[in-house]
Formats: C-alpha cells, structure tokens, sequence
C-alpha cells in the first residue's frame, strides 16, 4: 500500500502548507488554455482580489478551452446559470465571436457582462531592420504588391487580428481582401520570432504580446490602434489616427457572469473587480504588460458590449467576413 | 483473418473520411493548400497502407475466449455509465461504484471490492478537492441545500 | 567571470531556507503530479499557481516553487510508464516502450534508476548550456520559419518507421489515425471541419485524452482479460542495486540525447515530446544491434528520459528570451511570469537579473534534489507493483478520470478516453503499435499549419519549401531517415517476432 502513503505524503503536504484558510473557493473561467489573454485575466484578477481582500479564499482557475470560448459560454448559460461563486474571462474576442455569430446560436444576453477594467492596445508592428517607416509606408507598399508582404498574428483568418489590417487597407482604399497574406501563427510571441526572423514582413497584435520587443529595439511599432496616443513608457509611438488611417482596435480584459445570479451576487463581483480596477497592484500589473487604463464596470457595461458588437458585425459584414 | 478485416475497416473509414473531407468549407480567405488537402493525403495513405496489410496480414492473435469479451464489454459500460453520472450524482458514490465493480472485476471477492470502492472514492475526493483544490462536487446538489 | 558572478547572486537568493523547502517541496509534488496519469505537467503547474499565490509568495519563490514542479513533473512522468505501461504525461510516452519490458522483467528498480540518472543528465546539461549560451541560443528560434519547421515534422515522421514493430503498414496506419484525428477542430483558415457540428469537438481533440485512453484504460481491458498473466504487476523485483553497467553502458546514449532534446526544445515549435522521440529514434537508427530495442534496452530507457528532460530545459531559452512557449508547460510558466508582472523578452536579463538568475539556480537545485531523491525512492516506488491490483488498476483508472474531468469539467472527454481505450485494445491485439497515434494527435495540427503558412508566405511556389540551408538538411536527413531502413532491413536479418 506504499502508493497512498505516497500520496498521502503529498497530500498532506499541500494540505498543511495550502489549507491557510481555505473555504469553498469562487472559480475564474478561462475559456482557453494556460498562457492566452483569457488565462491573463483570470489569473490576474483572481490574484489581485484575494490580495486586496476583495475574495476570501484564492480564486481557482479552470481552463475550459473549446469553440473559441463558446464551450464554456454554453456550459454558463445551460447548467450554471445560477452558480453565484463563478466568474468568466470575456475580452473583445468573445464580442467579436458572439457579433460573428460563432457560438451556436448563443446571444450575448444570456449571460451578464460584469465589466472591463484595461484594454490592449491593438498594434501593427515590423522588425527593427525592415524598410518600413511608418504605417503608410507598409500600406502602399501592401497597395502596390499585395504579394510582397505577409502579415503574421495571433488569431485565425477572419479573426480579430485579421481584421485590423484589413480595416487598415480598407482605410487607404484597398478592397481585395483576398490577395492580402495573413498566416495566423500560434500567438503573439510565433508571429514576433516569424516577423524578426524575415519569414513575414508585419505583425499584427497587441502591444502586450510586443512590449519586451519593444524595449530590447526587435521590433519597430508602425501604429498603434488607439484614438489617443499613449501615457507613459510608449507615448512616443504614433497612432494609426494621426497618420490618417482612422483605425481604433483594441482588445479590453473583462469577466462575465452567469445572468441567473442573484443581484447581490451581481454587486458583489462588481465591486470587487472595481476594487481591483483601483488597486496599485492592478495599475503596475497594466504597466508591466502595456495595458491602457480602461475602466467600465457596471451594468452599463452590458449596453457597451451589445453597441460594440453592432459595430463589430458592421465591419465584418462591410469587409465580407460574415454574409 | 483478423488482420484482413482490420485491412479492410481501415480501407473502409479511411475512404469514408476522405468523403467527408471533400465537405470540409474552404473558407473566406482561401490558401494555396486549404483544409482539404491533407485529410485527402492522410485518407489516401491509410487505404494505401490497409491493403498492405489485406495482401500481407500477420498471423492471427489468440483472441480471448467469448467470457473475456463480456468481461471488457461490461468494464466498458460501467465506465460509461460512470462519465454520465459524475455531474448528476456527484463525485463520491458513482467513484465508489465505478471502482468497486473494477475491483471486483478482476478480483471476485466482494469485501475488499467494497473497500476498495469506498476507499478510492473517498481518498481520492479528498487528494484532489483539498489538496489540488479542484472543483469537485461530492454528493448531487440537492442533498446539501 | 561576470556570469558566475550573476549566478552566485541567483544561489544567494535561491539558497535560502524558505526557497529551498519550496525547492524540495515542489519537486515531491511535480513528481507525484508526473507520475499521475491525466495530470500532464502543464495542467499540475496551472492547479498549482493558486497556492503559490495563497501563501504569499514573493516572485523568485514562486518560480521556485513552480519551475521545482515543472522540474519533478518531467521526472515523475516516467515511473508510471516504466511500471503501469501507462504513460504520467506525455513526453513519458516513448519511455514505456523499453520501460515497461524492463519492469515486466523484474527489473523495475533498474529502469528507474537509470532513468533517473538519465534524467537528471539531460537536465543538469540542459541547464547549463541554458546559462552559457542562452542569448546566442535565442537567435536559433529566429531561423526557424514555416518551410524549416514543415521539413523537422517531416523528419519526425519519416523517422517512425524505423520505430515501428513488426509490421511497417500497421505503423502507418497508427500514425494516420492520429494525423486523421489531428485535423479535427478548428484549422488554419479559421473554420471547423470534421466536427459533426459539435462544441466539443471544436478545439480538436486534447492529446492527454488520447494517451490515458490508449494507454490506462486499454491497461485494464488487458489486465481484465488475461487476468494479470502480461502485466508488470506482481512481478517479482531482482534486488535493488545501482545499475552501474547500464549507466556506463549508456553514457554515450545520454550525451547525444541530451542534444538532441535541447535543441528539440529550443524551438518554441517542437517541444519535449518531439524530443523524447527524435532522441529514441536516432538512438536506435544508430545501434549496432537494433533487436533488444522494444524488449527492454536501457539505451531505449536513457534516450527518451535524457532528451525529455533535455528538451525541458532548453525550452525554458525561448519562454525567458523571447516570451514565446514552446511548450503546454512553459505556455503556463509564462502566464505565471506576466501574473507576478514580470514581461519575458529579450530585456529580462538585463531588466530583472535577480529573477533570472535566481530561477537558474533554482533549476540546478531542484536537479540535485530530484536526483537524491528519486534514486532513493526507488524503493518506494517499486512497492507500487506489490500493491494488489485489485486496488492499484480501478485506482489508476479512477485517477485517470478525475484528473481528465476536474479539469475540463466535460464527460464528452470521458466518452472520448472511453472510446480510445477499447481501440487501443482492439490495436494492440492485432500488434498495431500505439505511440505513432499520440505523435500524429500532437504533431499533425503543426505540421499542416506550417506547411500552408509556407504555401501563403510562398503565394503557392513549393520551391520556398527547400528555400534554406536548414530546411534543405532536415528533408534531406528525413529522406533517408525514411529510406536508409527499408534498404538495409534486405541485409540485416529481420528480428524474430517474439510473442508479448
């Protein structure tokens, strides 16, 4: 029987150095595998409300990757309802995923956006030695020889990434969506070792997945996504905007939650992530990983996703990724 | 035998994927090799490979008595009927089962299949509820309020 | 040296009383995560950060902790699959082709000494070409484009048949069945295929569902059958004694290994699994006397061990130097990272010294550790086979499952598990090998995903596919890595099938 002393062992173990504390602990969603956006968020602000308080025991994070987040959506609104100790990690992606109608048939009201509290800022990037200046330099030089440049990032074709370069040429008058390459690699880290590497010629992303490039000069940042330039460490980076092409993308870090909890659930959480919003710890959390203050929690937030999911479907259905 | 009719189910579901393959939606933005084309490969290899094995088989394994196929087949519904009933009954009594009946499977003494059973069921939910602090629920919702 | 100075800064931090009980700790339970089979490393870390983070951890002990666990699950893995036949995670897959023959044997405590040995190896050398060569080795990830990752899959496959058994077709076979399953779920051009429209089917299906089916549940439709008569379980154990012979004898084996894997995991694309099995396949294409492969070699025990391991530390140079994972395990390392705010990246040794430099250490710790504790153990962990197994069997099983199902909370994965174990049994009846299935489930997806970014990038010209010095080596080793042994079977005697 020497297995279970073994694991007794072990378990004890954990037991006597994890128990600290430890009641039925509330569960963080990440509709995806370790390492993405969506584990980011859970993790992060699982930690921070523990840290600050906000949550009594530490928060457990469940990978549940499947349909692009549209399996832990589904298994939200059909068997968990009412689950008051969960909460969901939702970026720009799931609204861009619910606008394309990509989670079978599911709407974004049979679930309660609790909030978003930082925003990655969307980028177009080339490495440090390519000939490329300035946006509009990789956008005539797309125009004149849609041939001569591949665009590398993180999603799949159709996807959010994708479609910043398309709204880019769209921009500059460019409609032949068909003839720009875009290869969809396994991240943003893939699509930065491709692009400095001299496989493909541009990276688009967010400037998270950017900033240690950023700071050791590997990569140059044609543009970045936002109406405004910029505070801080990366404000010398000019917007797409400034230079004419009127593209703002932007992908917010947020939680959803069951819409059958009840409402004190539901302020309970809120004020929670916006305690976490107004942490010291969340602000250095967005500095490290070049995320922009963006804070809107609260039940408005509802009506913020459903405007920019319109907008999303809008595009999509303008640059001919939806019928 | 046994071989040539493995030969031919691998030709059969190889072909059967290749069909299916040719449904597969090109998308909108289209690639030089697309989503076709290696399911068509990997389809043709497998029928390729499946005749080989047709021509050539291997001389036939000792297959186990009609009893030892009982056996596995109720093995195989009892882990079934275990995988449906983890959310419904929770963690605890379908563990039990599930294992006491394995135990009993291939010792046929009762007393240490229960044990077994209940010892597993209850060690396990407390390794993997407080030690790695995974979501488990032990016992269906209704019985705790 | 400056780099031994900055190294002695990291032990400084790293040798603290608190660190090491973390070092020690760690290593315990990525060990027992390892060893539990659908508990992969990358899923024990994930479990595991929220402790880190319930005690209160500052940055460097929590990487302590965790890279001790990642550490001792790269260990643990293997004792499973040396004991059971079942693979604890998968890059201990390759390690139950000779492992369990050794066990089966009676020679249990052996292979796990020597896999041990073989393990800490690869990692103390892993780790040490990681220190002194980590910002040249970076520069390796950047020649690595879609054509040169195409043509190293490639090679990875033209290399089974060399692995196979028997029967080449039935090789073949195996390895289509995982590619087929490999292009289920969402592919490259954005849309699902193959799915039969379900949610669950959409991300593909997981590897490790595939494994503890194929390997844990078929165990016991075996074990059920036969009654035990094939089984490794209740075998009578030889004396424990140190293998000094096979460690010797194996030395060489270990020291290629070890390259191999490193360099397997310094690509982000390829990973430890890729290369356990590159360093089992070479091992043997280069052997005199091929025929004790499969039976029970201590070379086919070293290899993999030493280059898993390997490949665990070099995988460790693209997650700190560039902020890409190149595997399930450093993918979560390196949300840990952004979590305690630290950005990975070519700036992080310059940026945060202490942190690298301190992990480092750690690394080298937990090796030593792991070595002293895991070839005492032995003892311990070769009990396990004394344990009935009307006990230790539904113990595994019901292990398997809870572990596949607490983490994905999906019964459809369970069916799934289910479905792979009565194949797998079918399969191993009629002598068709099983591991090329698991390397066509991990690798498939890749190797088509590359070749159309290739195709893309090239607008449709195949030349760009033999466009580079590298890629032209990895066809041209692939070729006759594919070749080279169906020429010379004609000469060598073909091996005796000697009944399971």
């Amino acid at each position: 029987m020497k297995l279970f002393n073994l694991k007794t062992l072990g378990a004890s173990l954990v037991l006597s150095i994890g128990m600290a504390g430890s009641s039925f602990a509330a569960e963080c969603i990440a509709p995806a595998n370790p390492g993405g956006g969506w584990d980011f968020t859970c993790r992060t602000i699982g930690k921070i409300m523990y840290d600050i308080g906000a949550v009594d025991a530490p928060i457990q994070v469940t990978n549940m990757a499947g349909g692009g987040g549209g399996l832990a959506y589904g298994l939200v609104v059909n068997e968990r309802n009412e689950d008051e100790e969960l909460i969901v990690a939702a970026s720009s992606a799931t609204a861009t995923r619910l606008a394309q109608n990509a989670y079978a048939g599911m709407t974004y009201d049979q679930v309660r956006f609790l909030g978003a509290i930082g925003i990655d800022a969307g980028i177009i990037a080339v490495a440090a030695d390519s000939p490329y200046q300035t946006l509009n330099d990789l956008l005539d030089a797309v125009v004149a020889d849609p041939g001569s440049v591949t665009f590398a990032g993180g999603s799949a074709p159709g996807g959010f990434d994708h479609l910043k370069v398309l709204m880019a040429l769209k921009r500059v008058g460019f409609d032949d969506i068909r003839a720009v390459k875009y290869i969809g690699v396994d991240g943003g880290g893939d699509a930065v070792t491709q692009t400095i590497g001299g496989f493909t010629q541009a990276i688009t992303g967010d400037i998270s997945e950017v900033v240690g490039f950023i700071r050791s000069g590997d990569v140059r940042v044609l543009a970045v996504l936002t109406q405004d330039r910029l505070t801080g460490e990366f404000a010398d980076i000019p917007t797409a905007v400034e230079q004419g092409i009127d593209v703002v993308a932007g992908n917010w870090r947020g939680l959803y939650v069951p819409k059958g909890i009840s409402e004190e659930a539901y302020q309970g959480w809120s004020a929670a992530l916006q305690a976490v919003a107004d942490s010291p710890e969340w602000a250095e959390a967005m500095e490290a990983n070049g995320l922009t203050e963006f804070n809107f929690v609260g039940d408005d937030f509802q009506n913020y996703v459903a405007g920019l999911m319109g907008e999303i479907a809008d595009l999509s259905r303008e640059i001919g990724v939806i019928q | 035998m046994s071989d040539r009719l493995f030969g031919f189910i691998t030709i059969g579901v190889a072909l059967a994927y290749v069909a299916s393959a040719t449904q597969i939606p090109i998308g909108l933005f289209p690639d030089p090799v697309g989503p076709r084309w290696f399911p068509y490969i990997i389809g043709g290899v497998a029928t390729l490979a499946g005749l080989v094995v047709v021509l050539r088989p291997d001389p036939e394994p000792d297959w186990p008595d009609a009893i030892a196929f009982v056996k596995i087949g109720l093995a195989c519904v009892v882990l079934v009927a275990y995988a449906l009933s983890l959310r419904p009954l929770g963690f605890l009594i379908p563990t039990a089962l599930a294992a006491g009946v394995l135990s009993y499977q291939i010792e046929p003494r009762k007393l240490p299949a229960l044990l077994t059973g209940i010892g597993l069921s209850v060690g396990l939910f407390l390794i993997f509820k407080y030690a790695l602090g995974l979501g488990l629920v032990p016992v269906p919702k209704g019985w705790i309020g | 040296m400056d780099t031994m100075t900055l190294l002695g800064q990291g032990f400084a931090v790293a040798l603290t009383p608190e660190n090491l009980m973390l070092a020690v700790a760690g290593c315990i339970l990525g060990t027992i995560i390892g060893a539990l089979p659908g508990l992969g490393p990358s899923n024990g870390v994930a479990i595991l950060i929220p402790l880190a983070f319930s005690l209160g951890l500052d940055a460097t002990a929590a990487l302590v902790l965790m890279t001790s666990v990642y550490y001792g699950a790269m260990y643990g893995g293997r004792i499973s699959s040396i004991m059971l036949n079942i693979p604890g995670d998968e890059p201990a897959l390759m390690t139950t082709l000779d492992g369990y023959p050794m066990a089966k044997q009676g020679r249990a405590a052996d292979a796990l000494v020597l896999s041990g040995v073989a393990s800490f190896v690869g990692a103390l050398l892993a780790t040490l070409g990681f220190i002194l060569m980590a910002p040249i080795l970076a520069q390796i990830a950047y020649s690595f484009g879609p054509a040169e990752y195409f043509a190293l899959y490639l090679l990875a496959f033209a290399t089974l048949g060399g692995l196979a058994g028997n029967n080449q077709a039935k090789a073949i076979i195996a390895a289509c069945i995982g590619l087929g399953i490999s292009m289920i779920g969402l592919n490259s051009s954005g849309m699902a295929r193959l799915t039969f429209n379900s949610l669950y089917l959409y991300d593909g299906v997981d590897f490790l569902v595939a494994i503890v089916g194929l390997f844990a549940v078929t165990e016991v439709f075996v074990f059920i059958e036969s009654g035990g008569k094939h089984s490794a379980i209740g075998v009578k154990i030889d004396r424990i004694t140190l293998p000094i012979r096979d460690i010797i004898g194996t030395f060489w084996t270990m020291m290629r290994s070890t390259v191999i894997g490193f360099i397997a995991g310094i690509l982000p694309g390829a990973g430890a699994s890729l290369g356990s099995f590159m360093a089992y396949s070479a091992e043997k294409a280069i052997a005199k006397d091929k025929s004790r492969f499969g039976k029970g070699d201590p070379r086919g025990v070293a290899a993999p061990e030493a280059g898993n391991n390997a490949a665990a530390g070099g995988a460790l140079v693209p997650m700190l130097t560039l902020g890409v994972p190149g595997s399930g395990t450093t993918a979560v390392l390196l949300a840990l990272l952004m979590t305690l705010n630290i950005t990975p990246g070519p700036t992080l040794f310059t940026d945060r010294p202490d942190v690298v430099w301190g992990l480092i250490a750690a690394l080298l710790i937990s090796n030593f550790v792991l070595l002293v504790l895991n070839v005492p153990m032995v003892k311990l962990f070769v009990k396990i086979l004394s344990v009935p197994a009307w006990v230790l069997l539904p113990g595994v099983t019901m292990i398997s499952f809870v572990g596949i199902y607490s983490i994905s909370g999906s019964w459809f994965d369970l069916l799934l598990m289910i479905g792979f174990g009565a194949l797998g049994y079918f399969l191993r009846k009629l002598d068709v090998p099983t591991v090329p299935i698991i390397l066509g489930i991990l690798l498939g997806g890749h190797m088509e995903d590359r070749l159309r970014q290739a195709m893309t990038i090239s607008g449709g010209d195949w030349t760009y596919l033999f466009s580079s010095p590298i890629a032209i080596g990895l066809w041209i080793a692939a070729v006759l890595g594919f070749v080279a042994p169906i020429f010379l079977r004609r000469y060598i005697k073909k091996p005796q099938a000697v009944p399971d």
